[in-house]
């Protein structure tokens, strides 16, 4: 099931049993298997032909799967990274829209080859530098693949790219970041970067900071976040979810926008707050995205209880 | 290794230059060759008064080869300041064998950098330097120069680096320059800036906010962390508006000996995790993994090279003392 609810996605190692064998379990939206940065060089061969199994490792739970290659190894590795049941490629450091091609042309050769219906699997060119960020609107415009959604170029790369120390208390990627995605909302493509959120400790490990992170997120009505510890899956899966509170005023909108229109009227209040067309759409829209939450929880909770009733054979 | 770290690991260097502090001088300034020798900046930028004298050129000319011999004296790189609109005459009077560059004010458009560059040439080829070793720096004073900016950046091989002149530039959008804001209002072009002389090879200098808009002579501590916040955004030197902040520039726009110590433990730590088979290893909560060790190896050169570069303008000063 590839649905577009990603609240947390979660790079694995695949050559790490205690990583790739429990990841089933841990609630994830989205599992990257990783073949780049977390696997070192001598280990790059032996993740390639493991990475076939660790899609039916890491999707048991119901979560949907990507593989993060690596930009100089594209040839030698979208081979033992597009199988059935990969959702996504990811494409790191990505800085030119022929990158993009020569990766789009391989996939829609293995998909055909594989049964997999051709254009199925989507992109995700990484934004990972400077040139990158600069070249975003003709990266995303390379091929006809999907792309669903677009966002990052801030990050370990481009910090090094910049010569920046990361973690400081004030936003370091402020044009890289608003520059990529308003390059994907110009593309209809979904936005889910921009928004900075202080973690000057720079730890990854603590779930308070997957909180606010995820608070602030939605605020700003992302609803997309990665994660490297396994801690920061179920704030960000919570957090960023539609609330009970939003979606309760979200139907009473929607109910009250409904009787304005009967009576020729386009705004009204509603508790003091105004109730117009803006505010409409944007109630239709939490809808749309809790009913997508609960399909996708719905989805991984069926899939948990099989998985577990499996193991418990 | 892909592109981004064959490039982290030395084919480019990062940052391009190491040109932590430039220092503004007056040519007519009396005192220039001392000030100057005094200074310790990593460059020099010499600057002539426009006059209505329609001579004015014949006599920048004239004293122009003495001034840059004196303000290179002491090790650092020299740059006239140039205005764009023109460009030809005032590059025929100033640029000479010894300069590294020229740095272009009032830049709307690439064709600005596109027809300097082409000046360059004729005057590299008339007076004996080296073709295509004069470079050119944008200073970001126009609204014209942010929108462009990176078709700027890439109208010339010589194109180095984007200076932010602050008070001009909120001039010419019509803000205000006094900083009565609780934020930078320039935060977004700052970083635009940052990254599109990224993108090219290239790099930014600026100061943060409030000190690159009021050029203030503030205290040493708030030199200091306003020298450390630029360097965060992106920055790799900053044109110093008072001979004070030399010092801090050049302290501030470089690894410090904490953060070398520390990357010496990054590094130590991620080749054990690699003899392990892992290539993400855990510092205090931190994620150490490819990028972080290469970034760490990659500012260790800049380290280096920093400390090599005072040492060549110490040289320089203990020759002309000697």
């Amino acid at each position: 099931m590839n649905n577009r609810v990603a609240r947390c996605t979660m790079f694995v190692t695949p050559t790490n049993p205690r990583f790739i064998d429990k990841a089933w379990t841990r609630g994830g939206d989205v599992y990257i298997l990783d073949i780049e940065d977390s696997i070192a060089p001598a280990e790059k061969e032996r993740c390639r032909t493991l990475i076939r199994e660790s899609i039916q490792k890491a999707n048991k739970g119901g979560a949907s799967i990507c593989v993060r290659i690596n930009k100089p190894f594209v040839d030698a590795d979208l081979p033992c990274a597009v199988w059935p049941g990969v959702d996504r490629i990811m494409l790191p450091k990505t800085e030119s829209a022929d990158e993009v091609r020569h990766a789009h042309e391989i996939i829609s050769h293995l998909e055909k080859e594989r049964g997999i219906p051709v254009g199925y699997i989507e992109l995700y060119p990484m934004i990972e530098s400077a040139l990158g960020a600069v070249n975003i609107h003709e990266l995303l415009t390379a091929t006809p693949r999907k792309i669903y959604a677009m966002g990052g170029a801030g990050g370990y790369d481009m910090a090094m790219n910049l010569g920046i120390e990361m973690f400081a208390s004030f936003d370091q990627y402020a044009f890289p970041v608003a520059y990529v995605a308003l390059a994907a909302m110009v593309l209809d493509i979904e936005a889910t970067g921009g928004v900075f959120v202080p973690n000057e400790s720079g730890r990854v490990d603590q779930s308070d900071q997957a909180a606010t992170q995820a608070a602030a997120l939605h605020a700003a009505g992302i609803h997309h976040a990665g994660a490297l510890h396994p801690n920061f899956i179920q704030p960000l899966v919570q957090g960023l979810s539609a609330t009970a509170d939003e979606i309760a005023w979200a139907n009473k909108v929607i109910v009250e926008f409904g009787r304005l229109t009967n009576n020729g009227e386009s705004v009204g209040m509603l508790d003091g707050k105004v109730v117009d067309k803006y505010e409409y759409d944007r109630a239709t829209r939490t809808l749309d995205w809790a009913v997508a939450c609960a399909e996708k929880d719905a989805y991984k909770a069926h899939a948990l209880a099989r998985a577990k009733a499996e193991g418990a054979q | 290794m892909n592109d981004l770290h064959t490039q982290a690991l030395g084919e480019k260097p990062m940052p391009k230059y190491i040109r932590r502090s430039l220092l503004a001088l007056s040519l007519d300034d009396a005192k220039l060759a001392e000030k100057a020798f005094s200074a310790w900046a990593d460059a020099i930028i010499l600057d002539f008064a426009r006059k209505q004298d329609r001579n004015w050129l014949q006599d920048v000319k004239a004293r122009m080869p003495a001034a840059i011999h004196a303000a290179g004296k002491a090790g650092a790189e020299v740059f006239v300041r140039i205005q764009s609109d023109c460009a030809a005459a005032e590059m025929d009077a100033a640029v000479f064998d010894g300069i590294t560059g020229v740095i272009l004010k009032g830049v709307t458009c690439p064709a600005d950098v596109v027809s300097s560059a082409q000046h360059l040439s004729a005057l590299e080829a008339a007076r004996g330097i080296r073709g295509g070793t004069l470079e050119i720096d944008v200073e970001a004073d126009t609204a014209g120069a942010v929108w462009h900016a990176l078709e700027i950046a890439r109208a010339s091989e010589r194109f180095g680096a984007f200076l932010i002149n602050e008070p001009e530039l909120c001039a010419n959008l019509g803000m205000q320059c006094a900083p009565t804001l609780d934020f930078d209002p320039l935060e977004y072009i700052k970083s635009q800036l940052i990254t599109v002389a990224t993108s090219v090879g290239g790099q930014a200098l600026g100061m943060s906010y409030p000190l690159g808009l009021t050029g203030e002579n503030a205290s040493d501590v708030v030199v200091r962390q306003a020298v450390k916040r630029a360097r965060d955004t992106g920055f790799k030197g900053a044109v110093c508006a008072h001979a004070s902040w030399v010092k801090f520039c050049n302290e501030g726009f470089r690894p410090t000996a904490d953060e070398a110590a520390y990357y010496v433990k990054v590094i130590e730590v991620f080749a054990e995790g690699i003899k392990r088979g892992m290539a993400s290893v855990p510092i205090d909560g931190k994620m150490i993994d490819v990028p972080v060790d290469l970034r760490a190896k990659l500012y260790l050169k800049w380290a280096n090279r920093a400390q090599a570069r005072d040492e060549a303008k110490a040289a320089a000063h203990k020759k002309q003392e000697g």
